[in-house]
């Protein structure tokens, strides 16, 4: 399942872990990512078609990376009703910043990679393209330092 | 001094749909899509936007609850007009299921006004309609509520200058709902079932400030989306502008000795029913016509519902159509209506500017019909015939007809009175062996032969022969010699009847 959206993930991950970053610098990279994700999707599908969409991204991507169990049941204080329901980047940004730095790109392309792969079987390449355009264009195009820093 | 508003007219992109609105749809006009679901009101809406959406003139789609939009995404790509490139910078989709969640119209309403301010889309869809009053009925029993949010919606959206759709399903005519007071435009489509075949209509119930055309009219729905058949007499007039006018003259049929049997030829504009059993000769005929036509320099259009001409052991028609002097409408789908095929024949007509058109056969033609359209048969093929007759072709069709010994017919539905020629052919048995013969039965106002001659049919096509002057009785199927002294000379005196 090699994809060039995925080479461009992992290169901007493994970018960062190569210049230094931490697994907590790591995770927030990729709770950024999904924020994007969400603010692309989220007009179009709504908030429990993007939290759906995400949920079943987490379930694909555990098999290779079963401690995403945790990103997945919530973080402790999720106690809300609609925690189904929503997106919890701070359960995955936590469970990525328990991982090496290497790991936790690897977990976040893995994820990443497989939200896009899994709208592409529902929606096709072209539309899926279109959409996360915005995404790719704004977040992996520059370099880890001046995204971070910022 | 009065200066009338100017209502600009948006044409919908939707191949009939603008003759069928009277016009195409007034510019910030607040229409409903209503039907039952599947009846194809997502994929109107879509073809629509598609078709006008502009960077300069932008759609929003709302989606509210019901069919959830990734899947709406995923089905209406598969349609030709879908363009993905679109998405986000002439069309822009937006979810409005969280607002429509709890019921609470006044949310929904607030998040359209927002999102259509900070937009300022030219046009506005929202699907579906149903939904946003379901989840009011759950939510408050406020009748009024409803009625507010329409009467809200439509000020807020005409005032911001969109042109609007909602898509609805179940509504009942019969029903007063608020929002046909309030809606500019009603389109209702609409989709019957009988045996197995499946007829989908459109219907324009209302277009305030213009004239629809009344009516259901037929659709169909396939890869490049929907395609309405605008009634045969509205089509026609447009094409016969576009053909060429012909002096008043008679067209040749291709057979030698036919032509002096019609009295000098078929005049033009001429609807010619050739009557006959099965394998007399009357696709030969047809074919001739055809190539006479291409001959004198003429283009023409067959329908064929028999067989394929391209399969077909004449080579003939194949070889017409291949040259491109014959146009072809392709009648492998069943199930199709008259109009439809009126208007296929009509485009190839107006492309080719053709003057000679041929259906065969009639009896193909109804098989071809939905069910639904068979009951009518009869008047729908007057109202073809009239149609293409108003276009100022020349039409053959030809017409299986059991041959009866004992009483003499010339076609199956009573079609006899619509045509203006009818030729018949008939198998007789003359001393051990099937003969055919064929005899001109009417040419109206016009002399005729009333002879029966015998013809026969090889690999040059149609030879018509002479009288069987010799026999009589050969209506009756068996005819026998006449006395000798009886028999009048066999020439062909071509004496008009």
């Amino acid at each position: 399942m090699q994809s060039q959206e995925r080479d461009r993930i992992a290169a901007f991950l493994d970018g960062a872990v190569d210049a230094g970053a931490s697994s907590q610098e790591v995770a927030a990279l990729v709770a950024a990512t999904f924020r994007r994700v969400h603010q692309a999707l989220v007009p179009i599908v709504g908030e429990r078609g993007m939290a759906a969409l995400y949920k079943r991204s987490l379930h694909l991507s555990r098999p290779m990376h079963p401690w995403l169990a945790g990103a997945a049941e919530g973080s402790a204080d999720g106690a809300a009703a609609d925690a189904e329901f929503a997106v919890d980047l701070t359960s995955l940004t936590a469970a990525l910043a328990t991982r090496s730095s290497a790991e936790a790109a690897s977990a976040g392309t893995q994820l990443l990679d497989c939200f896009r792969a899994l709208l592409t079987t529902l929606i096709g390449e072209t539309l899926t393209e279109r959409l996360l355009r915005p995404v790719w264009v704004t977040l992996l195009s520059g370099a880890y330092a001046r995204d971070t820093k910022s | 001094m009065t200066s009338d508003a100017t209502i600009h007219r948006l044409l919908t992109g939707v191949p009939g749909l603008d003759e069928v609105l009277g016009g195409g749809l007034p510019e910030f006009s607040f229409n409903l899509i209503a039907g039952q679901p599947g009846s194809g009101k997502t994929t109107l809406a879509h073809q629509i936007m598609f078709a006008l959406a502009t960077p300069e003139r932008p759609a929003i789609y709302f989606t509210v609850l019901g069919e959830p939009p990734l899947k709406m995404l995923r089905y209406q790509q598969q349609f030709d007009f879908f363009d993905s490139e679109a998405i986000n910078r002439s069309i822009r989709f937006i979810n409005l299921s969280e607002e429509a969640v709890d019921g609470d119209l006044d949310r929904v309403l607030r998040r359209i006004v927002d999102e259509v301010t900070r937009h300022s889309p030219a046009l506005v869809f929202v699907d579906s309609f149903r939904s946003v009053v379901v989840a009011s009925q759950t939510h408050e029993a406020r009748p009024s509520n409803l009625q507010h949010f329409v009467q809200q919606l439509g000020m807020w959206l005409t005032s911001w200058q969109a042109t609007t759709f909602l898509l609805g399903e179940y509504f009942t005519e019969s029903d007063a709902n608020p929002v046909f007071t309030v809606a500019d435009g009603l389109i209702w489509m609409r989709q019957s079932v009988q045996r197995n075949s499946m007829v989908r209509k459109i219907e324009i119930l209302k277009m305030r400030g213009q004239a629809p055309l009344s009516g259901l009219h037929s659709f169909r729905l396939d890869s490049a989306g929907i395609r309405v058949f605008v009634p045969a007499n509205a089509v026609a007039a447009t094409v016969r502008d576009a053909i060429p006018a012909l002096a008043d003259v008679r067209l040749t049929m291709g057979v030698a000795g036919l032509d002096e049997m019609l009295g000098g030829g078929l005049p033009r504009g001429y609807s010619l029913l050739v009557a006959g059993p099965s394998g007399s000769g009357k696709s030969n005929l047809a074919a001739a016509f055809l190539a006479e036509g291409v001959r004198c320099g003429e283009t023409g259009v067959i329908a064929p519902f028999e067989q394929d001409p391209h399969r077909s052991r004449d080579r003939t028609v194949a070889n017409l159509i291949e040259s491109g002097h014959v146009g072809f409408v392709d009648m492998k789908s069943l199930d199709v209506s008259i109009d439809e095929v009126l208007v296929l024949l009509l485009n190839e007509i107006r492309r080719l500017k053709a003057t000679r058109v041929v259906i065969d056969s009639l009896s193909g033609f109804e098989l071809a019909l939905a069910p639904t359209y068979r009951d009518d048969f009869r008047e729908s093929l007057s109202r073809l015939v009239t149609s293409l007759a108003t276009v100022g072709v020349s039409v053959l069709m030809t017409t299986e007809l059991e041959d009866r010994y004992t009483d003499l017919r010339f076609s199956p539905y009573g079609t006899a009175f619509m045509t203006d020629a009818i030729i018949v052919q008939r198998y007789i048995e003359v001393e051990s062996r099937l003969r055919r013969v064929m005899a001109v039965v009417k040419v109206r106002a016009s002399a005729h032969s009333d002879q029966l001659r015998e013809f026969s049919i090889d690999a040059g096509g149609i030879r018509i022969g002479q009288m069987l002057a010799d026999q009589e009785g050969l209506l009756g199927g068996r005819p026998t010699r006449k006395p000798a002294a009886l028999q009048a000379p066999a020439a062909p005196s071509d004496a008009h009847g």
